[in-house]
């Protein structure tokens, strides 16, 4: 289990070292074909792009095809890998859920001061969907892609039916990459998700943050790692901590000490940050 | 399906136009054989026959082809759309009867080539390559290679970008703006018309004809028949006749094979590539040959990412197990 409560940061972590790489390379790769995509029409000579600096080879499809299968290489490697690893391990937290449809307009709503935000897990529920959205079309991506490439390599009289319905898959899973790639930066922009930004980056987002927003994915890393919810809860600072507080359940046995400890730390760390505790950016 | 067909016309075409059964003697067409190479057909172009039909007004085979296609290109409309942000329109449809160059209305010209005091015509149209990249990175996919070889572009599916005449080494497809589905899309932003050239006939060659240009010309300098025998023929002719071939390697091996008794060297030297008017480079390169390695790369890419993740799930596993271990310690 990579995430993790650093209570003393006031940082939970939120995406592993390896969900990092797998994030930025289908990004980098997906904009390094997004680019070389639009570079396989003719649209080079006719936008006068080639007469960009740095540009001049846009209009040259054979390097333009070779730039794309370098990044198609990355791009289906990283992305056949990210659904057979995580696939593998169970993990389904991204998954769309019964109701998601449902909630992520309550949350869409609350973006515009329309009612308050659900309590919500370690992505929104919107989040999910989009996931799922975005996962479909890059194996659609991926798919029409191989065909194509089989055809250039291997087999260039393949049935012409196939042929259509690779191209078209392609030409239209392009647009809808765009469009979920700008629908994805749009959703970046939003104020309440700027937190998240610093995770991607980091793989670590504010604690704070997270219990506010995230408050049932929280609850269950504090389960996994035996801690009591209230313990680690820096939002109420610890010198007032009201010790009558009937939500605290009582530390089992066999954790006492551990418990005892990281709230040592908990104590000394938030002096440390010399500073209040944000609840929202 | 067609496939019998095809073999049928063939045979028929090749004893037309090689004069006979005798001349076939030691030729034998594939019997019910399926193997893809059986099924194509190439064409045998043999310079030391074609005269370039000196004494008629236009060349047999460019007057066959132009009355066959007369009416392929539909009626250009009016006012063409001026294209966005460059302004390039190509329009032929006034000046149709242009027969010394490729355009949208003539698929085939002759080249006249002087050398050493001998006259040599060579007929120029598309070469129908192995591997065209014209057909293989068409964006829509409208340019396709048929199972026989015939590279063939569907003008309703063109959207006259022209990508095809740069990949093109000879760039042998011609734009004809103001037809096409781009009409009726995002005309000014987005295509500019419909491409143009020879499509060895596929129409006819699956009406059980031979191709136009080869059924009219009086010499018989050009033969059509399955690939390995005219590919042997061609190999035969050139040695007979201490020549050369042309079409054999060139981007990466094609359909059409130029028999020639002086070098292509001297005769590319008489050819200045201009539009319209392709030279004869010898051994020029398939370009798109060299993304191969990386494209095969690409193909082994998903095995390699379900390969790497079973590898780490493994590795993973094994780390749940001894944290498991150490917890039950405790
Ligand atoms: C973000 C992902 C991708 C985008 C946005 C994208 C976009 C495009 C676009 C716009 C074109 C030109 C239109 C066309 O030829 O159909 C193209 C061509 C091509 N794409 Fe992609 N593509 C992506 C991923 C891939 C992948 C993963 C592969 C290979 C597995 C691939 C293989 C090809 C090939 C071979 C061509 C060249 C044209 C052809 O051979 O037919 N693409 N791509
Ligand atoms: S000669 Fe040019 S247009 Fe014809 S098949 Fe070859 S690459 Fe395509
Ligand atoms: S094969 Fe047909 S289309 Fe091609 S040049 Fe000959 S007549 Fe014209
Ligand atoms: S190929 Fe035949 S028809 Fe064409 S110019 Fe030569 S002799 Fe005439």
């Amino acid at each position: 289990m990579t995430e993790e409560i650093l209570a003393h940061k006031n940082l939970v972590v939120r995406h592993s070292m390896l969900e990092l790489i797998e994030h930025w390379a289908i990004a980098i790769s997906g904009l390094i074909l997004i680019l070389t995509g639009i570079f396989e029409l003719p649209v080079a000579k006719r936008y006068y792009i080639i007469t960009l600096p740095g540009l001049g080879w846009s209009a040259d499809f054979i390097t333009s095809l070779y730039l794309h299968y370098a990044a198609a290489f990355v791009f289906s490697a990283v992305g056949i890998f990210h659904l057979a690893y995580h696939g593998l391990r169970g993990e389904k937290g991204l998954l769309p859920q019964k109701g998601d449809a449902a909630a992520s307009i309550t949350v869409i709503k609350s973006f515009i001061g329309l009612g308050k935000e659900p309590p919500m897990h370690k992505y929104l529920p919107e989040q999910r969907l989009a996931y799922a959205g975005m996962a479909f079309i890059i194996l659609m991506l991926i798919l029409s892609g191989l065909v194509k490439t089989y055809k250039n390599i291997y087999a260039p009289d393949m049935s012409h039916t196939v042929l259509l319905w690779a191209t078209w898959i392609h030409n239209i899973g392009f647009v809808l990459f765009f469009l979920a790639f700008l629908a994805h930066m749009a959703a970046i922009a939003l104020r309440p998700n700027w937190p998240m930004v610093r995770g991607i980056f980091t793989g670590k987002v504010r604690l704070d943050y997270a219990r506010h927003r995230h408050s049932l994915w929280l609850k269950e890393i504090e389960q996994e790692q035996n801690i009591p919810a209230a313990v680690s809860d820096e939002t109420t600072p610890p010198a007032k901590m009201d010790p009558t507080e009937a939500t605290q359940p009582t530390p089992q046995p066999g954790t006492q000490h551990a418990v005892e400890e990281k709230m040592e730390d908990i104590r000394s760390g938030a002096e440390d940050e010399g500073k209040p505790p944000q609840t929202e950016a | 399906m067609s496939k019998k067909i095809n073999f049928n016309l063939t045979r028929r075409s090749f004893l037309k136009l090689s004069g006979g059964a005798a001349a076939l003697a030691g030729l034998s067409l594939p019997k019910g054989a399926d193997a893809a190479t059986d099924r194509q057909l190439a064409t045998l172009i043999d310079l030391s026959l074609c005269d370039g039909c000196k004494d008629l007004q236009a060349p047999a085979c460019v007057t066959a082809c132009k009355t066959i296609n007369k009416d392929k290109i539909p009626e250009v409309v009016d006012n063409i759309p001026e294209p966005w942000p460059r302004k390039t329109i190509e329009d032929w449809s006034k000046k149709k009867g242009v027969f010394n160059r490729l355009t949208p209305y003539n698929f085939i010209y002759i080249h006249k080539a002087q050398i050493e005091g001998k006259t040599i015509f060579v007929p120029r149209r598309c070469m129908h390559c192995d591997n065209p990249a014209c057909a293989t990175i068409c964006p829509f996919s409208a340019n396709h290679k048929e199972k026989n070889g015939a590279v063939v572009i569907e003008q309703n599916q063109c959207f006259g970008g022209a990508k095809c005449k740069d990949v093109c080494p000879w760039e042998i497809p011609q734009r004809q703006s103001g037809v096409g589905i781009y009409l009726h899309v995002l005309p000014g932003f987005m295509g500019n018309g419909v491409m143009y050239k020879c499509d060895l006939c596929d129409e006819r060659l699956k009406q059980g004809k031979m191709p136009g240009c080869i059924e009219a010309c009086p010499r018989k300098a050009m033969l059509i028949g399955p690939r390995r025998d005219i590919e042997k023929m061609a190999d035969e002719r050139a040695r007979a006749m201490n020549g050369f071939i042309y079409g054999k390697t060139e981007n990466g091996g094609t359909s059409t094979f130029y028999v020639s008794p002086v070098s292509f060297e001297q005769i590319n030297k008489t050819m200045q590539k201009k539009p319209g008017q392709p030279d004869m480079k010898p051994d020029v390169k398939r370009r798109m040959a060299a993304t191969d390695p990386l494209g095969k790369s690409v193909l082994a890419a998903p095995a390699l990412g379900v390969i790497a993740a079973g590898v780490l799930n493994w590795f993973a596993g094994r780390k749940d197990q001894v944290k498991k271990e150490e917890k039950g310690n405790d």
